[in-house]
């Protein structure tokens, strides 16, 4: 029966029918060619995975983003950062990373973080003499940092199809590896601006401009601190965290950098409808796929044969990430999330696989597919904004790609990366 | 037909925009009341998860009409020549598992009417109401995309929602 449940799948989705209904519709013809399986549980398992109070962070942290992403916003978190790293060769490139992952402590995407600082970092960027392919190629690689630095729509469904992981631990998980993956991408950026001569800023900041500049970021600064140590002080749970978001970037917004007004608001809130309907029908419909699955027994079955080939857990791991890549080539984060995760993680429990550390390599594995040709989501958004040519950007995305190949093996390597700072708050 | 496509689309987008900013403002009141008070209103959990719900539903018949669920369009490209068939087929297909749904949805919500939610009390077929009315509404939509998705793959363009966002 899971055999019909693949084929049908890959059918429907080769055809072009979207994610949501072929899982659906997988699921559905595997129902019906096995006979015994009454259909009444196809809407009974869509219900139940989707019918959970944790889920309710994913409308609120995309509505916190979007309430985040006025112009004003960007620009703050952009002078914040130029005053630190700007003055380099390549500064304003390393102002792009610095910004764009303070962004991610803010939003819970990539696509929020590239169409946020990204769009205002490339006209920037170009406007200052660097190739536009390079800046929207920068854009791209240091935007996968949106799911990986908390909060994290990605994490909030591996915490749904995966149950045995601690969310909060999963948050935590990602600040680490977030960073080493700023840091490679600085390191690029260095030797590329170097290559090209690519300048650093000459601004005189006086003491001053400093305390300025802080001064205006710190109520943005303060929304990241309030998310992340929140969450991981358990003062609040991340769906608490997330409505507190919610209203604490309406707040920010209107009253003090006042750059939101009233009737910007219903787009504001159409727009989150729309993309957490597009985020929540997929987990829907993943619910009754699950089910299929788990009445025929895959996971176990596919668990009990993987550990019986006595894999040590490091060869497992490379399985892992070949697959992955592979798969993020055709497909985004999320179907590959509800869609992997069930079957993978329980045998990377289960030969011994820290939990919290496979859960980042999936993430960072998958959100990395969002930057490889053809199909990247974050490509097409960058291109856009910078006005070039997809094939011409990807040249320069390569130097990008391989680092973070380099971060994945030593994510894979190196459990402490992201298990330190979770077993430092007693997450395990 | 026009006119009932523009009231179809702005019905609908008001009323997203109404059950999300519900569902914000009663979790909101709700955190709030728990830190001031440590009590909190019980039916807040339930209601707002069902409005989540609902919002799920209703809300993916007007991501259609975008262009913003996420697939894999290579096929299309692949062999243009054919890509209007191939987009037909994805027509039929969508038509005919949308039509499963209502049908599979109106039986589960009968079935579990007698139920009642905990907290409040109300059947809850009336939740699960939710999916047939939502793959009913997507069928609307999708009879009403019908012409330009099949013949050019054309989506409604709106400055308001850029289909690449839901890729997270």
């Amino acid at each position: 029966m899971s055999i019909v449940l693949f084929i049908a799948c890959i059918i429907l989705l080769a055809l072009g029918v979207p994610v949501a209904f072929a899982l659906g519709g997988g699921a559905l013809a595997a129902i019906l060619w096995d006979g015994t399986l009454p259909l009444i549980a196809l809407p009974k398992y869509l219900f139940s995975g989707m019918d959970v109070f944790a889920l309710m962070a994913v409308p609120f942290f995309i509505l916190a983003a979007e309430l985040m992403t006025g112009g004003s916003l960007s620009e703050v978190l952009l002078r914040f950062a130029s005053q630190f790293v700007g003055r380099f060769r390549g500064g304003l490139g390393h102002t792009n990373i610095l910004a764009i992952t303070f962004f991610s402590g803010i939003s819970g995407s990539a696509l929020a973080d590239a169409a946020g600082p990204g769009a205002i970092m490339i006209r920037m960027m170009r406007k200052d003499g660097y190739h536009p392919e390079y800046a929207a190629a920068l854009t791209a690689a240091v935007s996968i940092l949106g799911p990986i630095i908390p909060p994290s729509i990605s994490m909030i469904i591996y915490a749904l199809v995966y149950p045995e992981i601690n969310l909060v631990g999963l948050m935590v998980a990602g600040v680490m590896p977030g960073i080493v993956i700023a840091l490679a991408m600085a390191v690029i950026n260095h030797v590329i601006s170097v290559r090209r001569n690519y300048r650093g800023l000459v601004e005189h900041l006086t003491t001053a401009d400093y305390w300025r500049n802080t001064w205006r970021a710190l109520p943005a600064l303060m929304l990241p601190a309030i998310i992340l140590g929140g969450i991981a002080f358990g003062v609040f749970t991340p769906t608490e965290a997330s409505v507190i978001a919610v209203f604490y970037a309406l707040f920010a917004g209107s009253l003090i950098y006042r750059t939101l007004t009233w009737s910007m608001l219903p787009s504001i809130l159409a727009r989150s409808a729309l993309v957490t309907a597009s985020v929540l029908i997929i987990v829907a419909m993943s619910g009754a796929f699950a089910w299929v699955l788990t009445v025929s027994r895959v996971p176990q079955i596919l668990t009990e044969m993987i550990v019986g080939w006595q894999l040590s857990p490091l060869a497992f791991l490379l399985a892992v990430n070949i697959l992955l890549l592979a798969f993020g080539i055709f497909i985004e984060p999320l179907p590959g999330i509800v869609v992997l995760v069930p079957i993978l993680a329980p045998i990377a429990h289960a030969l011994g696989i820290n939990d919290l550390q496979f859960g980042i390599i999936v993430i960072v594995n998958l959100t990395m597919g969002m930057i490889t040709p053809p199909v990247g989501g974050l490509l097409f958004v960058t291109c856009l904004v910078a006005k070039v040519p997809l094939m011409k950007m990807v040249k320069e995305l390569w130097p990008f790609m391989y680092a973070q190949l380099v971060v994945l093996a030593m994510l894979s390597l190196i459990p402490a990366i992201s298990t330190w700072l979770p077993t430092l708050f007693g997450y395990k | 037909m026009d006119t009932f496509d523009k009231w179809l689309l702005r019905a609908n987008r008001w009323l997203l925009i109404t059950m999300l900013a519900a569902m914000a403002m009663m979790v909101f009141a709700n955190v709030a009341l728990r830190f001031l008070t440590d009590e909190s209103i019980l039916w807040v959990e339930e209601v707002s998860r069902y409005l989540m719900i609902w919002l799920t539903f209703l809300g993916a018949g007007l991501v259609l009409r975008y262009g913003g669920h996420i697939g894999i369009d290579a096929m299309q490209d692949a062999i243009p020549q054919h890509a209007v068939k191939l987009r037909a087929l994805i027509f039929v297909l969508l038509i005919g598992f949308f039509a499963f749904m209502v049908w599979i949805g109106i039986r589960y919500a009968l079935l579990t009417w007698n139920q009642t939610t905990p907290v409040m009390q109300i059947p809850v077929g009336i939740v699960y109401l939710a999916m047939p009315l939502g793959f009913a509404l997507l069928i609307v939509h999708l009879i009403m995309m019908a012409r330009p998705f099949i013949a050019r793959r054309e989506f409604i363009v709106d400055p308001e929602f850029d289909p690449e966002s839901v890729k997270l």
